[in-house]
């Protein structure tokens, strides 16, 4: 996309606006609802646990409750972020962001990786479903190989990070992970993107979802 | 302080995003020649872990909802009841984390009296309160809350955090030997270890346990 071309609501429609940390309370959930509504961001990103609370809050507006599953480790059985994608989507998830096994991936079982991907996204049905590839671990042929499960199972976003390891997004991950799925699939950049400029970095190299808790610096810096 | 005893004080495990089962094996295998207390691994190596340990008395402790406490209650479930079938020993519940930063501790309470129903007789119950994202009064009373709902140990901290001695001291003061205490987060050398177990914490929890018995005799 033509990120210099974009206006604020499209913008702000492109943006998962994110509330992980581990010290959020609920005053914290409930100002980022009121702010993803005002600016018309595309999701909230939070904690299954918070869940019901934004579901509450949100009712009524266009932005979607996103659910980060297996988070932020990946490491996980099957059975349990399947579980737990099954219980988000009961409580009100309208999105579902969850980590791929990455240690199995590493260790080159590949079949184990699509097929929680496959169990995932038929458990999600309809809802969006984006795989956290946690980039910053993996090399370059590695992330080639896991966008190409992803897409093979019929996830609807590849995902750069969780946020919590040691490097977020990366330009020049966005555009390999772009050039592997093709023009249809979804791209999502996340960790480390603080302001307009990386936002629209990210864009220009192929991110059609932008995962921050950056969000409002992003769409007040973005020029009019 | 001797290496042995050290050893016999110390909680480790080994649990990264990127870990494969192999290096699993392979840190298992060199775990086993130290009387360590108990050794935790993710969800997917568990069963690997059990099996690994057989003949020895390392306790397997299975987390849950770890290391950020954003999971529901029924999740929680999900994985104690997970932890009950490949015959873990022990559990290490990360608290809901939100709810304590909220004063929500009716909820804590619920989900801890859930959790500690669900382990029943097969699981001992360790809750993590994150202590290093508390005020000195969220400390205490989430640590009273803890304790009204049956369980009677705490590990500190979760992945990523540091352990702070002052809250050994504050606990220790507190509770008495109500409250057996596992320190956690950062304790990468002998001293520090030293020191959080002179303060009176029952155990250490260290990711890096052959450091911490680097400089013991």
């Amino acid at each position: 996309m033509e990120a210099r071309e974009l206006d604020k609501n499209t913008l702000a429609n492109m943006i998962d606006h994110t509330e992980l940390h581990v010290d959020a309370s609920y005053g914290d959930i409930r100002r980022l609802c009121l702010e993803a509504t005002k600016y018309g961001f595309a999701s909230l990103a939070i904690h299954p646990v918070n869940i019901p609370l934004a579901v509450k809050l949100l009712k009524g507006s266009t932005v979607k409750v996103d659910a980060a599953i297996g988070f932020p480790t990946g490491a996980f059985t099957i059975e349990g972020k399947v579980f737990e994608t099954k219980d988000a989507i009961k409580k009100g998830a309208e999105e579902i962001d969850f980590v791929m096994n990455v240690g199995m991936f590493k260790a080159g079982n590949y079949g184990l990786v699509k097929d929680e991907m496959r169990a995932i996204k038929e458990t999600a049905g309809d809802i969006v479903t984006k795989v956290i590839l946690e980039t910053c671990v993996l090399t370059d042929e590695e992330k080639i190989i896991a966008c190409q499960i992803a897409k093979e199972a019929g996830i609807d976003f590849v995902k750069t990070s969780t946020g919590f390891g040691e490097k977020g997004a990366t330009v020049a991950d966005i555009k390999l992970m772009r050039q592997t799925v093709g023009g249809e699939m979804g791209v999502k950049a996340s960790g480390g993107i603080r302001n307009t400029k990386d936002a629209l970095a990210m864009i220009e190299a192929g991110a059609t979802r932008l995962g921050t808790s950056a969000g409002i610096a992003i769409i007040e810096g973005l020029r009019e | 302080m001797k290496k042995q005893a050290l050893a016999r004080t110390i909680k480790t495990g080994i649990q990264r995003t990127d870990l494969t089962e192999n290096e699993v094996r392979q840190a298992i295998e060199r775990a086993k020649h130290y009387p360590f207390v108990a050794y935790a691994v993710d969800a997917p190596y568990l069963e690997l872990a059990k099996e690994l340990f057989e003949g020895t008395e390392v306790l397997l402790t299975a987390p849950v909802s770890y290391p950020l406490g954003g999971m529901t209650l029924e999740t929680r479930l999900d994985q104690i009841a997970f932890a009950i079938k490949v015959g873990a020993d022990e559990i290490n519940p990360a608290l809901n984390f939100n709810a304590i930063k909220s004063g929500d501790f009716s909820t804590v309470l619920d989900e801890i009296k859930r959790m500690v129903e669900a382990a029943g007789d097969n699981l001992d119950v360790i809750v993590i309160p994150q202590l290093y994202i508390l005020t000195n009064e969220e400390k205490l009373k989430v640590c009273h809350i803890i304790l009204k709902g049956g369980v009677t140990a705490v590990k500190t901290n979760g992945h990523g955090s540091l352990c702070r001695p002052e809250d050994i001291t504050l606990l220790r003061r507190e509770f008495g030997n109500d409250l057996s205490i596992e320190a956690s987060g950062g304790i990468r050398t002998t001293a520090q270890a030293a020191e959080l177990l002179e303060l009176g914490t029952n155990f250490i929890h260290t990711s890096t346990p052959y450091s911490v018995l680097e400089d013991a005799e």
